[in-house]
């Protein structure tokens, strides 16, 4: 592997979040294969980065900034990958926060957990109306449709969003989650998988892709 | 009532803070969602970025709306002999609220809540004698979702004789619809705003930021005549500096300002200062909220609450996943700090999971811990009948003090006596079963299911929360276009 390579895969397992575009810069000017940047160095360094986490030997800010350096390089590098050939991942996710629910935090870490884990994640936001989960996921193309809500004012959206989903577009899978959801409650309104916790979501997105 | 006070933050933190916090409303400012609360701050001479849907609160408006915050706010309850008045000198406790799981009491079934649990809960918490104040503890979810929230108020109402504190009024909707619930439920208007037997908590959202439907609500609430406690939940590390103080800063900035705008629109509104900042876990990515972090968080956000003149309240939530010593600690770790520092309401006992799942059990076993607490901090003092020094010179040398009047008085007021605990010989204990005190803790929520009855709402006031409900109720949600 080029030496470039490996110092690419370094800045993430260090969390060099500042000047890992920059590197990421110098790679495309020597004419390495972006895809070959991405795949033996950003995803390699933040799979070190997850281990280490998995493990307890990090905390969650490590990982948080792993991830954020990893998209700092992918910026540079994605737009460098010629036409027709795409980064493997393990599935392409589209998140959101349902409807007049504002609170995003649940929802990020498990965006940083997925893309950190192999996957492509595509985040809506908050306050997402059910429209616009219905409408990203056929024009994505996304294997998984991921939700959150943390009230149970909101919970219900989840289920209104689910069941016109596996009516237009079944091959989508779901996965659920917020501090009041429960596997009892996604069973009840035909989510696919649910997770308690950021690091279990990444469990159930593999389960959902496996 | 004297007391033992600790205290964390000095007055030259308290001023530090305070000063901090007016930086940052000025230099930063918050988020304001609802469009009529910016035209509000607008008006009043903050700078507003309607693009960024900011505003920027000059100092004179938050020192302003201090001066008219009410230092004496009193939760009456349905019964007098309930009201809970937050003086910045009593403590008083309340419920976890508003989970949405429940362990099925008999079956053990971990399973979605129902209206059933929540009048089992509020019946139980009516009966016990450190709740002080009810909320309700989880969500009906076996109603229609569109009314979840009003059906949660009518069983609690009809259920408890103590005041009912919510934190479902949302929505400008939600607002109107629970108010004419209380006013029902109180006999009108008038008397309600006379003794408001409900109130509502509002969360803000960290870091700097109201949500538009929760500060329209919020002006409704204030309007109306109904308490408010503006609540922050930074959660340091994450959504607030990982420092607990810097995190009561993006607290504070968020209570101030949610003051602010209730003031501006109903000078002398009753608004409590909620403060609820419990790190999140860094290695479970879970709310820690049985931490000593969120105790010692509790503790300096009543000192702020204090400072200002306002009554604080601050809660626990244990993330234990069954009763038993987990939940014991976290509860006795997250009572206790905040409780010597004053705190005037600490909610959150009874629910597991970080405030989601209901065990009945949990809920009596609370109570003891927080009787154990109360005499704890109770506070001594020396005077003639403490002292006894005619009861010492009358028993005298060698002799007991079992026979004495006086022994019989104090042992009420001076004495904890446990109802779970066991205290007796290990011989009686193996005799009667080796019960732990989960199994006292069953035994005790049966003999209060099957024995404690509670005055419902008078028929004409049920008449009337049942139309309100019907009014509401309508098909699932769907298919809205999103607001901005």
């Amino acid at each position: 592997m080029e030496e470039i390579v490996t110092r690419l895969k370094d800045a993430v397992i260090n969390y060099e979040m500042e000047t890992i575009a920059d590197l990421a810069k110098q790679v495309v000017d020597q004419g390495v294969d972006p895809l070959v940047a991405i795949e033996q160095g950003l995803a390699e360094g933040i799979k070190t980065v997850g281990e280490r986490f998995g493990k307890g030997e990090i905390f969650l800010p490590e990982l948080v900034m792993g991830a954020e350096a990893m998209k700092a390089a992918l910026a540079v590098l994605e737009p460098a990958v010629p036409q027709g050939q795409h980064r493997a991942t393990l599935g392409k996710v589209v998140i959101g926060t349902v409807q007049d629910d504002i609170h995003e935090i649940g929802k990020n870490l498990v965006s940083t957990m997925l893309s950190s884990n192999g996957f492509e994640v595509v985040d809506l936001g908050v306050n997402v109306p059910a429209a616009d989960f219905l409408k990203k996921a056929g024009e994505l193309k996304a294997n998984i449709l991921a939700m959150s809500a943390l009230m149970t004012t909101t919970m219900p959206r989840m289920g209104e969003i689910i069941t016109p989903l596996k009516k237009d577009n079944p091959s989508v899978k779901t996965l659920i989650g917020g501090a009041p959801v429960t596997d009892v409650y996604a069973k009840e309104i035909g989510a696919d998988e649910y997770s308690g916790d950021a690091s279990g979501a990444v469990d159930s997105a593999k389960n959902l892709v496996g | 009532m004297r007391g033992i006070r600790f205290q964390i933050l000095s007055k030259e933190d308290l001023d530090r803070i305070h000063w901090g916090t007016l930086h940052i409303l000025e230099k930063v400012g918050v988020q304001v969602d609802s469009p009529t609360c910016r035209k509000l701050l607008n008006e009043n001479g903050c700078e507003i970025d309607e693009k960024k849907r900011s505003a920027k609160i000059p100092s004179h408006l938050v020192e302003e709306a201090i001066r008219k915050k009410k230092s004496t706010i009193t939760l009456a309850g349905r019964n007098p002999k309930y009201d809970a008045r937050l003086d910045l000198k009593h403590s008083h406790m309340c419920a976890n609220g508003n989970g949405a799981v429940a362990v099925d009491f008999d079956t053990g079934e971990r399973r979605n809540s129902t209206k059933k649990d929540l009048i089992d809960s509020t019946t139980i918490c009516d009966a016990l004698p450190n709740v002080h104040v009810h909320w309700p503890m989880v969500s009906s979810t076996d109603m229609p979702p569109s009314v979840v929230h009003l059906h949660d108020l009518e069983a609690s109402l009809n259920h408890t004789e103590k005041h009912v504190m919510y934190e479902t009024g949302v929505t400008l909707e939600d607002a109107k619809n629970l108010t004419a619930m209380g006013y029902a439920a109180a006999g009108g208007e008038k008397e309600y705003r006379r003794r408001p037997i409900t109130s509502c908590l509002q969360c803000t959202y960290a870091p700097l930021q109201h949500d538009a439907g929760v500060m329209d609500a919020s002006l409704e609430f204030a309007r109306s005549g109904v308490p408010l406690v503006f609540f922050c939940m930074p959660q340091p590390g994450a959504t607030g500096p990982a420092s607990l103080v810097g995190s009561v800063v993006v607290g504070n900035a968020e209570v101030l300002s949610a003051l602010v705008m209730t003031q501006l629109s109903t000078p002398g509104a009753a608004v409590i200062y909620g403060l609820g900042i419990a790190p999140l876990d860094m290695r479970t990515t879970v709310r820690a909220g049985g931490s000593p972090e969120h105790a010692i968080c509790s503790a300096m956000g009543t000192e702020m609450a204090h400072y200002y003149g306002m009554p604080s309240c601050v809660g626990v939530s244990g993330t234990a996943k069954e009763p038993g010593i987990q939940a014991a600690i976290e509860t006795y770790t997250g009572c206790v700090g905040p409780l010597l520092a004053g705190a005037d309401l600490m909610c959150g006992i009874g629910l597991l999971e970080d405030s989601s799942c209901l065990h009945l059990e949990q809920v009596v076993i609370d109570d003891e811990i927080v009787g154990a607490i109360a005499r704890l901090i109770r506070g001594e003092w020396a005077c003639d009948d403490t002292m006894a020094l005619d009861i010492i010179e009358k028993v005298g040398i060698g002799n007991n003090y079992l026979a004495q009047k006086h022994t019989m008085q104090f042992l009420r007021t001076d004495h904890f006596m446990p109802s779970l605990m066991s205290r007796e010989s290990e011989d009686n204990w193996s005799k009667t079963g080796k019960k732990t005190v989960k199994d006292t803790a069953r035994e005790k929520v049966k003999k209060i299911l099957a024995e404690h009855k509670v005055p419902s709402l008078p028929d004409d006031a049920n008449r009337e929360l049942t139309a309100i409900i019907d009014k509401v109720k309508k098909p699932l949600w769907g298919g809205e276009s999103k607001v901005q």
